[in-house]
């Protein structure tokens, strides 16, 4: 019980100093100008934690008001992941101006099929909880995961096909978004049908995976961006000669 | 009940091909160490063959329509590897120059820059070349034109030879492939 208590106190708690410390590792490195929505999401963890927390050692404690509060801050935090996701690909794109066009097809269509799924799913699927704040908060958060995961899964698709090279930070925001996305569908579709806000297990899970991609966010944006050096090897003899007589008889047409 | 247990299911299959798609990123980078061994030869001429409709139109008159559809069947099969190969060669092209764009000289930089965007359009002309290409090996009687492929294939070598001029001045044009 104890232990179950500190680990939960933990798991709320050290996510958020460690974002402090990405977000001030942000602003030294400049990051902050490079992903604004990002900087701006963090920064928003942090202060809805902060007053989570607040609500719950005060006299109100863990009741309807703060439900109401945590409602609030899914429903914010949601908004924040998609102006992130849209970040990342403008962000990635503009790398690529020649994929500007399809990667804008790609977005409206991925958008409008994966909100179709989602709106369907919450059509289907409304949750059975007598509780309307529960019902509302969880099948907001699942509906958002849908898109949001679906959305990351169809950007990491897609620079794969064309094999681009993502550069170190977006990747790893995307990537940590992305796992998120996918617990948090599962999180939600399995509080639903628990039909409560408060299954420890369940948030356990929500808040150790927050915590695991905190720390993949502190990986790829703290530590020095990888660069690729493969432009200077020497390759195979062989292969050059033949495609020397090949391209020399091609430019001489 | 049901529904959870799908979405859970959804969510998991999500994660892990999540997974495999940042592990796979990871691997290209590791297969670029040595392109040389990833890189296929494509013989532009011979595709051209396959895909001139000249070509077709000539076996289409001096073949029995069941021999001109089993011929022109092969041959698209054969077109598809060499759009397939070309592709898969611009990939790896594709990350070659991406490193190069961002190199201090500028000429082998706007070089590379030229050979990323090349690469990109023949990946994006494959994805479409392809399933054409397979819808006229279940219609081989349809027309098809993919000599576009070839003519950018054409186009990004050339631009590798002069990215491999730039890199490489004094160890011969192909040493960027």
């Amino acid at each position: 019980m104890i232990f179950a208590y500190t680990l939960g106190y933990y798991l709320w708690i050290a996510p958020k100093v460690l974002l402090v410390i990405l977000l001030w590792g942000m602003v030294r490195r400049g990051l902050h100008r490079q992903f604004p929505m990002f900087f701006v999401y963090g920064a928003l963890q942090v202060l809805q934690s902060a007053i989570l927390i607040a609500i719950s050692r005060s006299h109100l404690g863990f009741g309807d008001e703060y439900h109401r509060m945590f409602s609030v801050t899914v429903a914010v935090s949601s908004a924040a992941r998609f102006c992130v996701i849209q970040e990342l690909f403008n962000r990635f794109f503009r790398d690529y101006p020649v994929l500007v066009g399809p990667g804008k097809v790609l977005l409206r269509g991925a958008t409008i099929a994966l909100l179709l799924a989602a709106v369907g799913l919450a059509t289907i699927a409304p949750g059975e909880s007598a509780n309307f704040l529960l019902r509302a908060t969880y099948v907001l958060d699942r509906t958002v995961s849908v898109l949001q995961c679906g959305l990351l899964i169809s950007l990491f698709l897609f620079s794969r096909y064309f094999a681009l090279s993502w550069r170190s930070h977006a990747f790893g925001i995307a990537l940590g978004l992305g796992i998120f996305a996918s617990v948090e569908l599962a999180v939600s579709a399995v509080a639903l049908h628990l039909g409560t806000f408060s299954n420890r297990t369940v948030i356990l899970i929500t808040m150790a995976t927050y915590h695991c991609c905190v720390l993949i966010w502190m990986f790829y944006l703290l530590l020095p961006e990888r660069t690729a050096y493969f432009t200077r090897r020497e390759l195979p003899k062989q292969d050059l000669e033949v495609w020397n007589q090949e391209l020399q008889r091609l430019l001489q047409r | 009940m049901i529904t959870t247990a799908i979405l859970v299911f959804v969510a998991l299959l999500a994660l892990f091909c999540l997974l495999w798609l940042a592990k796979a990123h990871a691997s290209t980078s590791e297969a670029l160490q040595n392109p040389a061994e990833h890189i296929h030869a494509v013989d532009v001429e011979a595709f051209r063959n396959l895909v001139d409709p000249e070509e077709e139109e000539f076996l289409r008159t001096n073949l029995r329509p069941a021999e001109f559809r089993r011929i022109q069947r092969e041959r698209l099969r054969a077109a598809v590897e060499y759009v397939s190969c070309a592709a898969q060669n611009a990939a790896i092209l594709l990350r070659l120059a991406d490193a190069g764009r961002r190199s201090p000289d500028p000429a082998t930089a706007e070089a590379a820059q030229k050979l990323v965007d090349n690469a990109l359009r023949l990946r994006l002309y494959a994805l479409h070349a392809i399933p054409r290409l397979y819808l006229g090996m279940i219609l081989p009687g349809s027309r098809i034109s993919s000599v576009g492929v070839a003519e950018r294939y054409e186009q990004m070598t050339r631009q590798v030879v002069l990215l491999g001029c730039l890199q490489y001045p004094t160890r011969g044009v192909s040493a960027a492939l």
